[in-house]
Order: C-alpha cells, then structure tokens, then sequence
C-alpha cells in the first residue's frame, strides 16, 4: 500500500517486467497541461508565482524525506495547469505550497505536522483551510497521486546500459538523481516527459563520471523503443547547459553533493538560479524581496482581521 | 452529494452501502459507494489518500470498473465522508449465468462468449497484479457485464488490500468459499497473486457449466469438494501442503477427470483450466501467461 517514487505502481517481483510498459504509456498523465508550458513561458508572473512556491518550499523541505518537496512541486505544477490562481492574494501561494507538502507527505508517509508550518512562519493558516486546499487540489488532480516521476526509469535505463559494477551503478544513479532534482526548477525541462528527463539525467552522469562508457551507454539508451530520439538529444543538451552553468558557480560545491541532501540542493538551486539566470536582474530580485513581505503582510491582515 | 439521486441500494460493497444514482446535471447513471473513511483534523487520512489513488490508477484499465470521480460530504455527525463514484454497469456475471439457467429458455453460454469473458477476467487481473494488487474477493457477483458490448470489468477492489513485496501476512476471512484457494483453505498466512488465479478457475468453470464447480457450505466441505474432483493433494504435489496449519488427515481420494466436470469445454480449455487449478501455487499459470495460452487462439484479440 505504500507508495514509492522509484516504484510507483508497487509490482510484484514476477510481474516486475510488466511495469515498464505501464509505466511509459501512463507518464503523460502525470505531467502538467501543454498549455501550461506556454504559459509559463509566455508570463512573468506565472513564472515567478512557481519561483516563488519552490523556493518557499525549500524551506519548510529541509528536514524532511527528499522525494517530498519532489512529489509536491509535480503536484502544485498540476493543480496550477488545471486552475486559475486567483491574482493578488499572495497567501494562495503559501496555502498551495503547504497543502502540496501536506499531500506529498502523506503519500510518502512521512510525518508532517502542519504546526510544523505554523511554528515557523508567523503567517498562519488553520488546519481547516489546509484541508481544504488538499481537497480541492485532489479533485483537480483527480486523485492520481502516484505521480509517475523519472526515479522509476533510472533503473530501467541503466539495465540497457553495459554497466556492471554496483558502486559504477550507484554512482550513475546518485548523479543522475541530484540532476533531476536541480532540474526541478527549470521551466524548460517541465515539457520533458519523466522518462526523457531521466535517460537525459542518466547520461549527463555517464558524461561526466564515465565517460568513456558514454557513447554505448547513449547507443544502448538511444535504441530502446519507448524514446524519442530528438526529445532525449534535446533534454540532455538542456542539462548539459545546467551542469555547465553550476561551473561557473564556485560557491556551490557539486563534489560533496553525496553527502547533502537532494532537499539542500533544491534550495542551493532557488538560490543559485536567482543569482545566475541573466533574467533576473538585482532589481526583480529586489522586487520579489518586496512581493514576498508583502505576502506576510497580508497573511498578518488576514490573521489580525 | 446533492449532486446525486440516489435510485435504489445495490449491494453491501467492500467499503459500506452501495446505490445507484443518478447525477441530477448529467442524468448518466452510477453506483455510489460510501466508505467509511472519515476525514479527521488532519484532512484526508493517509491511507485512504495512498488507497484511492491507487483505486484510480487501477481503473485506467477497460477491464476495471471505472472510478468516474471522488465525492466528499459531510455526515449526520458534521463529519466528512468520501463517496467513490463508479461507472454503472446493469448486471454482473452472477445474475447473467442465471439468467441462462432458470428461465423458461435454459441455455449453455455461447462459447466464444465464455472465450471473451475469460479473457477479459485475466487482462483485468494481469492488470491488478501488474500494480500490486491482489483482489482477493474474486467471484460471479464481482464482475459486471455489458451483455450489450459484451464487455466484463472487475469490480469492488477493496481498500486496505494492496500491498508490497514483500508478501505480508494477512487475515483469512476474504475470499468467498466457493472461491476460495486451497492453500487459503489450509491457513496459508503467505498470499500470492495464485489466490486470484484460483478463483478466475473457478469462474471458467462456472461459466462452462453454468453452475459453481466447488459449492462448498464450510471450510471443511470447501476442501472436500476440491479433493473430491482434483484428488487429495500429496507432498509431492505441493512441497509443504501438510506443513499448512489447517492440514488434517484427509480422505484420499484419487483424481477426477477435470474434462468431464466441464463437458462443454474443448481440450485447450480443459487445459487451461487445469493449469489455474494447479494445487502448488507456485505452479498455477499466472494471468499474464493465461492471455497467451493456446484456448485463446480463436479468439480475434485485436478487439481488446
């Protein structure tokens, strides 16, 4: 009954071979509208509104099981494709980030007490309107929580792969996990299916730890049926980029990613990306600054009211 | 749930009470199932959040009933409750057997028609096993028919019975006698996906002869009516069966010939039957495998 990212439909060992089609042929009802996709391409404030939910997120993220903030930014994603959100009333934004957290949480079964959200943040919402928002994103999302992410690809793709040794595989595997989890924030990975960005991840980490094993590991990965070509050279390109990127970034140490976990790196990324996306200059930053006191201050209105 | 009028009580489902209403805006039709999971100060409790998700994922196949949607409203006591919305199907294969059998016009199932079912079940249970899940609680008034289309789906998956590898312990109260595995008969505490597969024996069975191939009215009778047919089952059958905590002494009785239990049946089906009714669980074929068995040959899958 429990619910795992790498495993999302929880197969029985003899039947193990039968999930791979399920798997591809249901990844698409897990991801965000198309429209979505141009949307947020085309407006600011939807862009920022999801910059903002992630980077808050990351907060409250910290000391919980990594998969969560994963599972909740596919669920807000979702809800936000299917749902208008209302325009100036910034606490929507706090109440869809807690109740995805809370959702994400209780399908991970992980505990989350939302006093937990309550002690940090002098903005307060009762338990009420939070269950609420978890209701009314389950009916948008029409209750498919088992969002199928691309952890349950890597192992597929790595048994196409010649790689043999364990320690190569986990390897491969952690790396290719820390470059889903820093993609998160980037919109333009969003219209990825799970499984590309997976593959993607998988041979970026091939790229850079082995790289003489890269050519046959993007052969044997290029030859399975179930990828389009064109989309995967594209995705990994796109990641390639990322990865360059964080070079230039010397206060932000990949090497000793292994021991962080994915929930810092989504933080290191929030702050990382504002720093370094040539979009967001000093000012916008400034801006946003201002928005998110605005945030509390309105949520302290809300409260006092 | 003002969006619904409920039309007449149904059944006892898994989860509670069963209806089938009407949505007042669309006047398409539904079977309303209440259960009983309560939302507490938390909100949706996590159990049923895992659950009924994995209810929706399940009911992506065309051979499970549908999950159209999920309700909430609040009960007599202010709390509220969650009501899953089905597809309505007019009968199930209980009342579509009988209606072959006691009427004024008695009749065999058409036997292409028993083909096509069989092969629904097995697509519908190689589904469920593909994600998890075991039914458990397979039988006639378990599948619902569109004697239209001629269509069958799996219908009340129950809740709470999902589970990973690997394979817990359960409780024994579950599966409906007639249907019932022998090694669930015997106090296996280990289940498999082969429970299921034992009841879609059954079913075949059932539907070649129109009546329950293992009627029994008690465990102890269950176990002598299988006996009776398949011989009592040795340890060089099934490594362990004596082992099992419900074993006793048990009359020996030799193997029947299964062909003459379903005279209707030709030799593939006849084999394919005995391979579900394997004693080893190990040994009996799975759904999967069931799909590609030889009986299915003359039957035109492209349609499903």
């Amino acid at each position: 009954m429990e619910f795992e990212l790498e495993d999302p439909l929880t197969s029985f060992q003899d039947h193990q071979s039968d999930t791979v089609p399920i798997l591809f042929t249901s990844e698409s009802d897990h991801m965000p509208s198309q429209n979505f996709l141009i949307s947020l391409k085309t407006s600011d404030s939807l862009a920022s509104f999801r910059r903002e939910a992630i980077s808050y997120m990351s907060q409250f993220a910290r000391n919980l099981d990594p998969f969560v903030p994963l599972l909740a930014v596919n669920y807000m994603d979702r809800f936000i494709s299917k749902q208008e959100i209302p325009q100036g009333k910034p606490w929507v934004l706090r109440l869809l980030v807690v109740s995805c957290l809370s959702l994400a949480a209780k399908m991970k079964n992980t505990p989350l007490s939302l006093s937990d959200f309550m002690r940090e943040e002098d903005c307060i919402f009762d338990a009420q309107a939070i269950n609420k928002m978890e209701l009314l994103i389950l009916d948008a999302l029409e209750w498919r929580m088992r969002s199928i992410t691309p952890f349950p690809f890597l192992q597929f793709f790595l048994s196409l792969s010649k790689f043999q040794d364990p320690t190569l595989i986990q390897a491969l595997k952690r790396r290719a996990s820390e470059l889903i989890i820093h993609a998160l924030n980037e919109i333009k990975l969003l219209e990825y299916k799970p499984s590309i960005i997976g593959a993607s991840a998988l041979l970026s980490a091939s790229h850079e730890l082995f790289t003489l094993q890269f050519t046959s590991f993007k052969a044997s990965i290029l030859s399975c049926e179930y990828v389009n070509k064109e989309n995967l050279m594209k995705c990994f390109n796109m990641l390639q980029g990322m990865v360059a990127m964080e070079g230039y970034d010397s206060s932000f140490d990949y090497a000793v990613s292994s021991t962080s976990s994915p929930l810092s790196l989504l933080d290191c990324h929030c702050t990382k990306w504002e720093c370094n996306n040539s979009t967001v200059g000093p000012e916008k930053i400034d801006m946003k600054r201002r928005k998110l006191n605005g945030v509390c201050y309105q949520i302290s209105q809300i409260q006092h009211s | 749930m003002e969006k619904y009028e409920k039309l007449e009580k149904v059944g006892e489902g898994t989860y509670g009470k069963v209806y089938k209403a009407k949505d007042k805006e669309s006047g398409e039709v539904v079977a309303l199932k209440k259960t009983r999971l309560e939302m507490d100060e938390e909100g949706v409790p996590p159990t049923a959040l895992r659950e009924v998700s994995l209810l929706q994922m399940l009911s992506q196949s065309l051979y499970v009933v549908r999950l159209l949607c999920v309700e909430h409203s609040l009960n007599k006591h202010g709390k509220p409750l969650l009501y899953l919305v089905f597809e309505y199907l007019e009968t199930d294969l209980k009342k579509f057997i009988d209606s072959h059998r006691k009427c004024a016009n008695p009749r065999p199932l058409p036997p292409s028609l028993v083909q096509s079912f069989l092969y629904q079940l097995c697509k519908g249970v190689a589904h469920c096993h593909s994600h998890g899940v075991l039914h458990r609680d397979l039988k006639p008034q378990n599948l619902l028919v569109d004697k239209d289309r001629g269509i069958l789906k799996i219908a009340d998956l129950g809740l709470g019975r999902a589970f990973t590898v690997p394979l817990k312990s359960y409780t024994h109260e579950i599966v409906t006698l007639w249907y019932r595995a022998p090694e669930v008969l015997l106090g296996s505490t280990h289940y498999s996906t082969a429970v299921d597969i034992w009841s879609v024996g059954c079913i075949f069975a059932e539907m070649a002869r129109r009546q329950a191939l293992f009627p029994g009215d008690s465990e102890f009778q269950q176990l002598l009516h299988i006996f009776r047919l398949l011989g009592t089952p040795t340890e060089k059958q099934w490594g362990g069966v004596t082992t099992l905590r419900d074993w006793h002494a048990y009359p020996q009785w030799e193997p029947q010939n299964l062909a003459r239990a379903v005279p209707s049946l030709g030799p593939d089906g006849v084999d394919l039957l005995s391979k579900m009714l394997k004693y080893d669980p190990a040994e009996r074929i799975s759904a999967k495998a069931a799909l590609d068995h030889p009986y299915f040959d003359s039957l035109d899958k492209s349609q499903f």
